[in-house]
């Protein structure tokens, strides 16, 4: 990338820094998913209310996310920011369940 | 059939319902996670400092730390509400949050990764795991 920044730059100023600035922003907009990983001790109501109370989610949506979490080894719980991922992250591993984040699937 | 271990009451209090032996279940996990937050050798911070995200050679130092501070507040917090009868909200939340680490903590100390590894695991240990299963399968009813 920095390569075509340098040749654009002679051609044409103005061109160049538009387009860096637009792949910026697209690179920082990126989602980035929390993915909360299945263990075979955790009782499943205490999976439910630990993304109720980190997620605000609704009862019905934390059932299926455990159910998720359980029978496929894994679920995202949320998608967006990643600073705000990796913040949820922090939390739902000090509540003790085991949780990563890696970059949503296009 | 079993009385409940933990119930909330009609002015939002969670009431405590464990005998001793159950207190002491209680205090034995939260002491080990204490421990373990302050020792780097300790056989439980490979859970309790686990990757926040893979695919860097190392987290942001800031997250681990949040991190840290986190688990150890709400350890600190349920060693200090060890022996009340009533507990509020955000005690109840460091009292479950607490003892699931210690479950998974244990769980991953003894390799019990999968359910054919359970099976198979030294009768001591899956005494200990399902202490602390029927504690966080009480209070999860409650908080």
């Amino acid at each position: 990338m920095a390569q075509t920044t340098r040749r654009r730059t002679a051609d044409a100023d103005v061109v160049t820094e538009s387009e860096i600035s637009s792949e910026t922003s697209t690179a920082t907009k990126r989602p980035w998913d929390v993915v909360v990983w299945n263990d075979p001790v955790t009782p499943m109501n205490v999976v439910v209310v630990i993304f109720k109370r980190i997620f605000g989610y609704s009862n019905n949506k934390c059932t299926q996310l455990m159910l998720t979490v359980h029978h496929r080894g894994r679920a995202v719980v949320w998608t967006g920011e990643r600073e705000r991922a990796e913040r949820y992250c922090v939390k739902v591993q000090v509540a003790g369940l085991q949780c990563t984040v890696e970059e949503a699937a296009s | 059939m079993t009385s409940r271990l933990f119930v909330r009451r009609r002015d939002g209090r969670i009431e405590v319902r464990l005998n001793e032996a159950g207190r002491d279940v209680v205090r034995v996990a939260v002491r080990r996670v204490v421990a373990a937050e302050h020792d780097l050798d300790d056989e439980w911070n490979a859970t309790l400092n686990g990757p926040i995200d893979p695919s860097r050679d190392q987290d942001d130092p800031l997250l681990t730390l949040a991190r840290q501070h986190e688990m150890n507040s709400n350890a600190e917090l349920a060693l200090l509400t060890i022996d009340e009868t009533f507990l509020n909200d955000g005690e109840a939340w460091a009292w479950l949050s607490t003892l699931q680490v210690a479950l998974r903590a244990t769980a991953s100390e003894h390799g019990l990764v999968s359910d054919e590894r359970m099976s198979g695991a030294d009768e001591a240990v899956l005494t200990e795991v399902k202490n602390l299963q029927l504690l966080l399968f009480a209070i999860a009813d409650v908080v």
